[in-house]
């Protein structure tokens, strides 16, 4: 039973790292870009919602609203930050994300200091059980929205024009040109989509745990799924994101506390600490050695 | 002249050292260990290729191991061997360079510096976990570094050292091969350079050096805490590469010196404005936004832009990596 237990809260986060890390695949399929700020738009998310709320409004205008805005926040970026560096190699645009991370970061501590904020509740609240296995309404909220976002822009990349013109640009950017695609603005349209989706997944997270600045971090627990998952691959995203919500939620409930005990009875060690925010960094390490592309990446010839 | 200016500049701040206050001694001694660091971090990235996020956790190690071997009794010694652990570790880190490359080694780095930074904090009987490790002040040479002062002449002479290894590494037949293998590792096969070899030597040689950085930098802070070791340690060093210039050994002097100074300089006008527990976001706005406006609008760094002040569009080895 506690197995069950904790699978459903791993399905739960574990789909919310998903559609996290969906919209870092977004980005590198359209554009080549590896986006290290998708945890900064993720906590921009959750404060823009926040305020949106304090504000007065109410939550079925703030959610889509701060969603919106956080669309509109990844297009500028897209098109002040990343346009100008289209010629860059590509390190140096991994590097530029990562001072639009520490950029939001400071903002965010500039107007929100370092408290967590309670985030006003926006979903019903409540215990729901399902044959004996619990779950708070709001998990269970936060991972059918995400499963069901994941689903649907699976579909729109597979069976929509727009969704074509996607994939075209990403193939095989010149050649999407010569057909008459506006590449510039099918990668814009990633990061819109990318940052939204990455708004979501911010006030979903916010609805769990609260407002903190460290919900940026989300972003670098998104890397391992997007490397276990290939980077290029949507349904890949969700599977590894849902395998490590999995793999997080057992680490804490069972492996845990069974190595806190032996490490308490032959060391000096009292307890294992965060053990299970390590687990997928030694998980990714080992499918890096064993599949370098990921396990469901495909694997491409390098040109000279 | 230009041969001898960076003698020059070092006898200078040797001589004027004795007479700073203690507090702008701290400053010396806290830019001469960044700069240690940035210039093995250069060599990494800048020269070699290979994209590091475990800089914050390697220069832990150093302290760590720095640490427990002063804490000893050891002299010098306990230096050299800090050096010795973190190229051993680092090398170990580097392993999976020899199958990957590019992003996917980068993120193999990220993996390691997490674990790392989890194994400071709950290690307790070596690392005396999240309270930290408390370092007694060293003895070098049988002399105590026990003041602001003896601290930041052992940090600069050691500075000399480490950009003078430097300097000849870059200038060395390994040093060349880590610029072929940065461009391409295909071509560098091709022209004969023993790819996995070359890596190996990168990784032990930048690690020694991180590891003699982060030793002073526990000696001069008299803790080693898991706190000061993590993921933005790390972000604070690739950030010093970008704005002092990626390939340069100057650049990463420059770029060192920028971030010991910015947050005091920060801190000054903060204090005029009444910004109070704000500085630390104001740092990392400007920060962010410097990283932005530099990679955007001058890749390669601050160094580029005195070379272009003296009309010299040239700045040597400072094309950035791939």
């Amino acid at each position: 039973m506690i197995s069950m237990q904790l699978a459903v809260a791993g399905i739960a986060i574990g789909s919310v790292y998903a559609l996290i890390a969906l919209g870092i695949v977004l980005i590198y399929k359209a554009s080549g870009v590896v986006n290290f700020a998708q945890g900064g738009y993720v906590m921009c998310g959750a404060y823009v919602t926040y305020a949106l709320l304090q504000a007065g409004l109410s939550p079925f205008i703030a959610i889509p609203l701060g969603i919106l805005l956080l669309g509109l926040l990844g297009s500028a970026t897209e098109y002040f930050v990343l346009r100008p560096m289209l010629r860059a190699p590509v390190v140096a645009v991994m590097m530029v994300t990562l001072g639009i991370l520490i950029t939001m970061r400071g903002v965010v501590l500039f107007f929100y200091g370092s408290d967590t904020q309670p985030f006003p509740r926006v979903f019903p609240t409540g215990l729901m059980s399902f044959g004996g296995v619990m779950i708070t309404s709001n998990y269970l909220i936060a991972a059918t929205a995400s499963v069901l976002l994941v689903v649907a822009f699976i579909i729109f990349y597979q069976r929509t024009t727009l969704g074509l013109m996607q994939r075209a640009s990403a193939d095989n950017n010149k050649a999407a040109l010569a057909i008459g695609i506006h590449v510039s603005n099918q990668i814009n349209l990633a990061w819109f989509l990318s940052s939204a989706l990455a708004g979501f997944g911010g006030i979903l997270l916010a609805t769990l745990n609260g407002v903190h600045d460290s919900l940026a971090d989300i972003g670098l627990i998104a890397f391992p799924v997007i490397v276990l998952g290939g980077l290029s691959s949507l349904g890949g995203a969700l599977l590894a994101g849902i395998l490590l919500g999995l793999l997080e939620s057992f680490t804490n409930g069972m492996l845990a506390p069974t190595l806190e005990m032996w490490l308490r009875a032959h060391t000096k060690i009292y307890s294992v600490g965060a053990i299970q925010q390590v687990i997928p960094y030694a998980v990714l390490v080992l499918v890096l050695f064993g599949r370098p592309q990921g396990i469901f990446g495909k694997r491409g010839a390098e040109r000279v | 002249m230009k041969r001898y200016l960076p003698y020059l500049l070092f006898i200078a701040a040797l001589a004027i050292t004795p007479f700073l206050d203690r507090f702008v001694q701290s400053l010396v001694y806290n830019f001469a260990i960044a700069a240690m660091a940035a210039l093995a971090v250069n060599i990494m990235i800048g020269f070699a290729g290979q994209i590091t996020f475990a800089a914050g956790a390697l220069i832990g190690v150093g302290a760590y191991a720095g640490g427990l071997l002063g804490n000893a009794g050891l002299d010098v010694v306990s230096l050299l061997g800090a050096g010795l652990v973190t190229a051993a570790i680092s090398v170990f880190i580097g392993l999976p360079a020899l199958r990957l490359r590019g992003l996917y080694f980068a993120m193999s780095t990220l993996a390691a510096q997490f674990i790392l930074e989890y194994l400071f904090k709950n290690v307790d009987p070596v690392t005396n976990g999240l309270s930290g490790l408390l370092i007694e002040p060293p003895k070098f040479f049988g002399i105590a570094i026990d003041t602001e002062f003896r601290t930041a002449i052992a940090a600069l002479i050691l500075l000399l050292l480490v950009w003078l290894a430097c300097r000849n590494l870059t200038q060395s037949q390994l040093g060349r091969a880590f610029l072929v293998m940065r461009e391409s590792e295909i071509v560098a096969k091709g022209m004969g350079i023993n790819v996995p070899q070359t890596k190996f030597w990168c990784f032990a040689l930048t690690g020694f050096l991180m590891g003699i950085a982060g030793a002073m930098l526990g000696f001069s802070t008299h803790i080693a805490n898991p706190e000061a070791f993590g993921i933005s340690l790390s972000v604070d060093y690739v950030a010093m590469m970008i704005i002092g210039g990626l390939g340069s050994l100057t650049g990463s002097l420059i770029g060192a010196a920028f971030i010991t100074l910015m947050p005091e300089i920060i801190q000054r006008i903060g204090e005029h404005l009444h910004l109070g527990s704000r500085i630390f976001a104001v740092r990392e706005i400007i920060f962010g936004a410097l990283i932005m406006l530099f990679l955007i609008f001058e890749p390669r760094g601050i160094v580029a832009l005195f070379s272009s002040l003296k009309g010299n569009n040239q700045t040597p080895g400072a094309s950035t990596a791939k």
